[in-house]
Formats: C-alpha cells, sequence, structure tokens
C-alpha cells in the first residue's frame, strides 16, 4: 500500500506524462482503463490552465489563432505548471517561454505584446492600496526632497518594447484590421507606463528620459539619483503629475550615508 | 475534584452561518453585469474564493453585490488532502478574503490538488485509507483555527478509486465531520455522478451523512458519455440543467436534512442568469414544501 505522499507523486508524474508514470497501478479498473481515468483529470488540468492563460493573454490568442495558443500553452504547462492555486498570478513565464518557442518566432513581436499584457494582466489583478496625498509630502525638510524614496501603487508597472507594442495591442483587442495595417513596426522602442484606474487599465507612452525618471522612482532609487536620469524632462511638472494620478502610495527619506567610524579607529 | 473535558470541538468553533435555507446561484463572472442590473430575486449567492484573491474591480465589485445579498464562499484551491501540507500562502489569502467580505459559510473540498508545489487545478481524489483521514482531519483543524470559524467540506465528483481504498466515502466524510466539527456541504449532484461512476447505492450515501453537520447542498448539471467500450461515464462539468434523477436525489435530501442552503452551480456553457434563476425557484419551491412537511410534523 503506498503511502499518501508517494501515491500522490505516482498520479503526478502519470498526469503529467501521458500514460506513463506509475499512477495507474493504484488505480481500480472496474471497466475502464485507468490510463483513460487519469487522462480525465488531465484534461482538466490542462483546459483549466489553457483558460487561464487566454484570460491573461487575449491579444497573443486573438494574433497566433485558438489552434497555436492551445498548442503553445500545453507546451508552457508541461514545462512550468503552476506554483500555487491563485491562477491570477500564473503564466508570469509565458512571455519568455514564447521566445524560446521556435514555432512562434515567426511573428517576432509576439514575447513583445506578450509582455506587455503580463503588465496587464498584473495592474488588473493588484491590490487595492491609498494614493499618497501630496500633502503629505509637505511634512518632507527641505533638506530631504532628494532623498525622498517613493512606494509604487501595485498596480504600476514600466515596460520598455522593441515593437510598438501598444497599439498593436489595441489594434488587436478592438479588431481593427486596418489599424492594424497601419502599424509601423519601426515605430520603436516604446516606453510605457501601465497603471490601473478607476476606469480600467492605462497604457501610456512616455518619452525615453520620463520614463527613465519613472522606472528610477518605481524601483525606489531616491528622487536625486532620478533627476539625474532625466535631463531636459520638466522634472517637477512629471513628479506631479505622478501624485495627481495616485502612482505613488507613500514614502520614505534615505538616511545620508555618514561614516560610522573615525579615521582613528582604524589606526 | 476532577473537570473531564469531553466538550466537543463544534462548540468552540465559531458559526456563521447567515445564509438562509434557500435557493441561491453561484455567481461568474459573466453575470456580474446582469446582477448589477436586474438585482434579481435570489436569497444569497456563492463565489469562488480564488476569483477575488486580488484587488480592483473584482473586489469593487463584490462590494457591491455583498450590500444586497449575503455571501458564501467557496474555494477551489486549499487542496487539504495534500500530503506534504497546506500552502500557508494561500490560506492567508482566503483569511483576507473572508475578512473582507465576512462571508455566511466559507467551504472547500475533500479531495486534492497540489503535489511537489505543483497546482494540478482539478480536484483529486483520495485514497480513502486511515492515514489520509488522519491528514485530512489535521488540514481541516488547522484551516478552522487559522480562520477562526468553522467551515463545510464538500464531497467531490469522481472518476476513478484506488486499489487500497478502505472507507467508504460517506463514512470518511462523516468522521471528517466528526473529528473536526467542521460541516458538510452535501453536493448531491456529485453524489449521483460518484455513485452512477462507481457503483454505489446514493441513497445509501445520503442515509450515512450526519444530518446535523449538514451546513449546505449544491446542485448542477452533469454530462452523460458514452465510452467506445460500452462504458458510461459521467462527468461533472456544471454545463447544464440539473438532472431529473438528481432533482429526485435532492428531494430525498430535503426529506432527510429539512431545508438547507442550497446552491445552483453552472461553470461551463453559462446559459443567461435567467436559467439560473429558474433553476433556483425550482429548488426553492421544494425547499419550501420541506418547510411545510416538517411545521406539519411538528404540529
Amino acid at each position: 500500500m503506498p503511502a499518501l505522499r508517494e501515491l500522490q507523486h505516482a498520479l503526478y508524474r502519470s498526469l503529467m506524462e501521458r500514460g506513463g508514470g506509475d499512477g495507474a497501478a493504484h488505480i481500480r479498473t472496474d471497466g475502464l482503463a485507468a490510463a483513460d481515468r487519469i487522462a480525465i483529470y488531465r484534461n482538466t488540468f490542462y483546459a483549466t490552465l489553457t483558460n487561464a492563460l487566454r484570460l491573461s493573454y487575449p491579444a497573443v490568442h486573438r494574433l497566433v489563432g485558438a489552434d497555436f495558443f492551445e498548442a503553445s500553452a500545453q507546451k508552457f504547462i508541461e514545462a512550468q505548471p503552476p506554483r500555487g492555486a491563485y491562477l491570477d498570478e500564473y503564466g508570469a513565464e509565458f512571455p519568455d517561454f514564447l521566445a524560446q518557442f521556435k514555432a512562434a518566432m515567426s511573428v517576432a513581436y509576439l514575447p513583445a505584446v506578450a509582455r506587455l499584457e503580463w503588465a496587464v494582466s498584473c495592474a488588473l489583478h493588484a491590490p487595492d492600496a491609498t494614493p499618497l496625498e501630496v500633502a503629505a509630502l509637505c511634512a518632507v525638510g527641505e533638506g530631504n526632497n532628494d532623498r525622498v524614496r517613493f512606494t509604487p501603487h501595485p498596480s504600476l508597472s514600466l515596460v520598455r518594447a522593441s515593437y510598438p507594442v501598444d497599439t498593436v495591442w489595441r489594434a488587436v483587442l478592438e479588431q481593427d484590421d486596418a489599424a492594424l495595417g497601419d502599424i509601423d513596426l519601426g515605430d520603436a522602442p516604446v516606453w510605457l507606463l501601465i497603471e490601473r484606474l478607476p476606469s480600467g487599465i492605462d497604457v501610456t507612452r512616455l518619452s525615453e528620459r520620463a520614463w527613465r525618471f519613472t522606472s528610477a522612482l518605481h524601483a525606489g532609487q531616491p528622487l536625486n539619483e532620478a533627476i539625474d536620469l532625466a535631463s531636459g524632462v520638466d522634472v517637477s511638472a512629471l513628479l506631479a503629475e505622478h501624485l495627481t494620478a495616485g502612482r505613488f502610495i507613500g514614502f520614505n527619506i534615505l538616511e545620508p550615508v555618514t561614516p560610522t567610524h573615525s579615521l582613528e579607529s582604524f589606526a | 475534584m476532577s473537570v473531564t473535558r469531553l466538550a466537543p470541538q463544534p462548540a468552540t468553533l465559531e458559526k456563521h452561518n447567515s445564509i438562509p435555507a434557500r435557493a441561491g446561484i453561484g455567481l461568474r463572472f459573466q453575470h456580474h453585469q446582469a446582477v448589477l442590473d436586474e438585482r434579481p430575486n435570489v436569497a444569497w449567492v456563492e463565489v469562488h474564493t480564488e476569483n477575488y484573491m486580488g484587488g480592483g474591480a473584482p473586489l469593487a465589485y463584490l462590494d457591491s453585490v455583498r450590500r444586497d445579498y449575503p455571501i458564501a464562499l467557496h474555494g477551489v484551491g486549499l487542496s487539504l488532502g495534500s500530503a506534504e501540507g497546506l500552502d500557508l500562502s494561500h490560506l492567508e489569502r482566503i483569511r483576507q478574503v473572508v475578512r473582507r467580505f465576512e462571508p455566511g459559510l466559507v467551504s472547500e473540498h475533500l479531495s486534492w490538488s497540489v503535489v511537489g508545489g505543483a497546482y494540478l487545478a482539478d480536484l483529486l481524489p483520495l485514497p480513502m485509507t486511515e492515514e489520509a483521514l488522519d491528514l485530512f482531519c489535521r488540514h481541516v483543524e488547522q484551516t478552522q483555527a487559522y480562520l477562526q470559524r468553522q467551515m463545510l467540506i464538500e464531497n467531490p465528483s469522481s472518476y476513478l478509486q484506488y486499489r487500497h481504498a478502505s472507507i467508504p466515502e460517506w463514512e470518511f466524510i462523516a468522521a471528517v465531520a466528526a473529528r473536526t466539527g467542521c460541516g458538510i456541504l452535501c453536493d448531491v449532484n456529485n453524489i449521483y455522478v460518484s455513485s452512477c461512476n462507481h457503483g454505489w447505492d446514493p441513497s445509501a450515501y445520503l442515509a450515512a451523512l450526519p444530518v446535523d453537520a449538514i451546513g449546505e447542498i449544491h446542485l448542477a448539471g452533469h454530462t452523460v458519455r458514452q465510452l467506445e467500450n460500452g462504458y458510461t461515464l459521467r462527468i461533472d462539468d456544471h454545463s447544464a440543467r440539473v438532472a431529473s434523477d438528481v432533482w429526485a436525489l435532492f428531494d430525498e435530501a430535503l426529506s432527510r436534512f429539512g431545508p438547507r442552503p442550497t446552491l445552483i452551480e453552472w461553470d461551463n456553457d453559462i446559459p443567461p442568469l435567467a436559467v439560473l434563476l429558474e433553476e433556483a425557484a425550482h429548488a426553492d419551491a421544494l425547499l419550501r414544501r420541506t418547510e411545510r412537511a416538517d411545521h406539519a410534523r411538528v404540529a
């Protein structure tokens, strides 16, 4: 009699290996082969996860068609089954998988569209958070302005793409073939900000420098370091826009680095 | 003087059941707008816990539904039967959804879905053994302690049985309720589907369940598949109206348990909301008839 742990691993192998594995040995036949019984669970496994990927990657699904999407999803699920039951988090690695998937290489921009879709999906499901009140920043003393580090809203992300994926994404989802035909794939790279607004998900193009500034803040770099990346950008206006849009939910002041030992202590 | 503590665990578990013994519907995304617009006359709704674990629009939506309807939370991902133990991050997510929506009932399944850290996206049957029973009860106790409330455990539909199983499923789930103080979510369609697939007697299954533990009933449609070798398999795909045999079994369940909160579930080929409401109205009619019969008996 197999221990429960042993049995569950055996079934897992049989489920993933399509008829292989040793799970069938533990299952009663009763008029239907054990492998056929396991296949019922395998079908649900693939159908549920393929559907989860389709919900996160609707534009990729439309671009490649249902059959191709299903085939690529199946390969991906085999290689990287979910690590948890919260399926809104499943599929982060799908864009990288598509980039390596030989059959998908004829659509060069597919992984880039997928990366944007993942950012959109994360923005949709990100936890709620209360935006930082501009007034709260007034408490920061003049001398500390440079060392402010912001906490970004969980729905905010920044994506750089080598193709105009935002226009591709919109045209595909709106099934606007005319717009799709007009797209100049050379109109790139694009520097995108993705966020959740009360009205839905918004994808905005930024200038490269504004994007680098915003990315630095998003990554928790202090304001002065972000400003160094933003020459030619009206930093005050951009920061005001971010705050008004609720893109930050908190801040702290980076402690100044002070030498902890005097020279004498090394003597 | 010695004090013997014999108080069973059920007494220590906080019960929150604010769900009336009437028909409710499983609320899916396809019907969100219709429910907002029409505010249908249905006594309560149940949602899948896993669909409300993030933030944004789904949570705001459910807040709004919660103002008008009692809500039950039905989880599909906790995998209480996993030998490797519970995913504590998933349990914490459930706790957060429970805190936010203060559901009348919280349920999960007599099954497992996680092995080697991978989620198999289906409710796999447990081997009905003493080892599995001990482990499952430990996980139910752990979950009830973490959520600080009683939960319900649902009998699954299944398509396989293990060679080394030694306990009938109905005895297994009754033992889980007795040992942990959890309630039972009696899925009448699942009893029917599993009984047909495995040659069990559905009436005997119902008769073996402890009446006091039944906190909720589920009803759904299933599909009959004739296989090439002549074998008939019933698949619990929640893609149709409740079958007439299942309505009959529901009636039998009601005469044994009395009226209980009863849910209509529909998850594939989802029809217009009106169809679910028709099914719920039918369940309500049977529930009312049971209530009258109960009153008549008392009088």
